[in-house]
Parts: C-alpha cells; sequence; structure tokens
C-alpha cells in the first residue's frame, strides 16, 4: 500500500516536472510547478520531515506561484500556436545521460530511516557524530523538544542569521528598484 | 495592464472566514517551533500567505492601503533589527553567536524569541515582495 501511494508520488512528481518545463504557456507552467511542489512537499513527509514539508507546502506551492504569477500579469504572455515548447534533442539527451548518472548511484543510497544510514550513526569509533550529539544532547541542553529548532536557531544560529540576512537584502534590492515613490504604486 | 481584479461575494466571504484561522495558525507555527515542526521561517511564510489572500479576495491596492507598507517595512526591518540585537548581544556578553541562554530568559524563551524575529522577517520580506510586485514599478 505505502509502495504504491510512493509510486504514484513518484509519478506525479515527475510528471508535473515534466509539463513544467515542456508547457508553453507560462501560467500553465506555473499551475503545474504549484502542483510538483505539492507533490514534493508530501514526499519531504513520506521521508520524515515535516520541517522541510510545511516550508515546501508554504513557500513552493504558495508564494512561489503567487509571486511568479504577480510577476507574468505584469509582462508579456507568450500566444505562440502549440500547447508544448519545442524540445532541443541533444539537449535532451544530455539531460537524460545525467539522469542516468544520477540515478545509477541510487541502488547505493541506504533504505529510508535505517538504522545503517551513515547519517543516522550516533557514533563512529567510539566517538560522538553532530547527529548523535543533536539527539543526545540537544533537549538536555536547550529544552527545546524539536532539534530542528534547536540546531537552526541554537547550534547553528550564525547560518541562521546569514539566512535572514539574505532575505533582507534581497527585499531591500525589490524595494530600490521598485519601491520608488513615496507610496507604493502611486506615482 | 490587463484587469487582475474580479470582486467575488464568494471568494471574499471565504477568505473573511478563512483568514483569521490561518492568522492563528500563523502563529502558533511560528511560537510553536520548539515542540512540533516549524519555526520563524515556516510560520512568517504562512502569515504572508493570509495577506495574499485577503489581497486576493478584495484587490492589492485596497490590501495595500489597508495593511499600510509603512507598517510591513517596520515589521521586517524591526525583526532584522531585533535578531541582529540578539546576535551581537550574546557576543557583547562573552558568549557564542546567538548563545541565548547568557539573556535573562531560559533558552527555550530565548529560540523561541529569536523565531519570532525570523517570523517578523519573513513575514514582513514575503508581504513586501508580493506587494511591490504586484503595485509597484512606474504605477500602473
Amino acid at each position: 500500500m505505502t509502495v504504491a501511494l510512493e509510486l504514484a508520488l513518484v509519478v506525479f512528481v515527475v510528471s508535473t516536472a515534466v509539463a513544467t518545463a515542456v508547457l508553453r504557456d507560462i501560467v500553465a507552467s506555473i499551475a503545474v510547478f504549484a502542483a510538483f511542489s505539492l507533490g514534493i512537499s508530501v514526499i519531504w513527509l513520506v521521508l520524515q520531515a515535516p520541517d522541510v514539508a510545511l516550508t515546501e507546502a508554504a513557500v513552493g506551492a504558495g508564494i512561489m506561484s503567487v509571486l511568479l504569477l504577480v510577476t507574468v500579469a505584469k509582462t508579456a504572455r507568450a500566444s505562440d500556436e502549440g500547447a508544448l515548447v519545442s524540445v532541443n534533442p541533444r539537449a535532451l539527451a544530455a539531460v537524460g545521460l545525467l539522469l542516468l548518472v544520477l540515478v545509477s548511484t541510487v541502488p547505493a543510497l541506504p533504505e529510508v530511516g535505517s538504522e545503517e544510514a551513515p547519517a543516522l550513526q550516533k557514533t563512529v569509533d567510539g566517538e560522538l557524530t553532530p547527529y548523535g550529539y543533536y539527539v543526545e544532547e540537544a533537549y538536555n541542553e536547550t529544552g527545546v523538544e524539536n532539534s530542528v529548532t534547536a540546531v537552526l536557531v541554537y547550534y547553528r544560529g550564525f547560518d541562521t542569521f546569514g539566512e535572514a540576512t539574505v532575505v533582507f537584502s534581497a527585499v531591500v534590492g525589490v524595494l530600490v528598484a521598485l519601491g520608488g515613490s513615496r507610496r507604493w504604486g502611486e506615482e | 495592464m490587463r484587469r487582475t481584479y474580479f470582486e467575488s461575494p464568494i471568494v471574499m466571504t471565504t477568505v473573511r472566514l478563512v483568514a483569521p484561522f490561518a492568522l492563528t495558525y500563523g502563529a502558533f507555527v511560528t511560537l510553536h517551533g520548539a515542540e512540533s515542526p516549524g519555526g520563524g521561517f515556516q510560520g512568517g511564510v504562512v502569515v504572508a500567505a493570509t495577506v495574499i489572500t485577503v489581497a486576493f479576495a478584495f484587490g492589492v491596492r485596497p490590501t495595500v492601503d489597508w495593511v499600510d507598507e509603512r507598517v510591513v517595512v517596520g515589521v521586517f526591518a524591526g525583526g532584522m533589527l531585533a535578531f541582529g540585537a540578539v546576535t551581537v548581544g550574546t557576543v557583547l556578553l562573552g558568549g557564542a553567536v546567538l548563545q541565548v541562554d547568557l539573556l535573562p530568559v531560559s533558552i527555550k524563551y530565548g529560540i523561541e524569541a529569536v523565531e519570532v524575529f525570523i517570523g517578523a522577517i519573513v513575514a514582513g520580506v514575503v508581504t513586501s515582495l508580493f506587494f511591490l510586485l504586484s503595485e509597484g514599478g512606474d504605477g500602473e
């Protein structure tokens, strides 16, 4: 049952990804891309990463689609005949080759949630790994039950501060470019 | 520019009903990030998405006027300043970056506070991006 669901999810994600690439109408492409993001967010859930799933659903499927749609509404929309773009056979071959190389690594990956997975080892040669440290100590040290939050804000707070700065700088750039008038959108 | 707003009583009523719950959920995700999946980034995006939903129902221009862009800029600039103050403050107090246990609150509440600042930054930034992209520019 789970395998069938997962297979259906993968088929859904792959077909929406292909549709996003080949659809000529940008608005249709954005709509399919939102569906792709929603599928990916369910895959994150299956992979037991609810924090990432929540972000993907909100940012990927929600905000990104809206921002892309708003931008397209302000610019031209291609009205060429034909629903699909023409695909360059050489580019397709290159992408296919890359895909083959990437897929060939999949059998080497450990099973999802497998205890033998290298990333899930709490100790290596008797020494605590970062994962082991966070799992063993995060709650004792911070009193925070969601260790993802503990890592994000406490152990890797400097990175998070950098991320927030990037987001802040991005919007300052857009403000300078588009928000010139005293009241936005009013001359 | 093409006309992009169509007034619909069904959409307006639905949004009127859903928006308070969505805002509450955004606050919950931000404040409850220590115990459950989520945090400032996710909660902030949910809050911004609520504002965008309101804009879809009632039109972007009235929403910009209602929210007031100075508030939006104040929210993300204030969040950034507060986050920066905590980051620099913990170093000035002799600790590591964001070593929030140096603050006069428990670590957990220190982390929650930072999550709230992140939420403010993300909510303000995403709302600004939406407002600017749809209403900014050359004042069409």
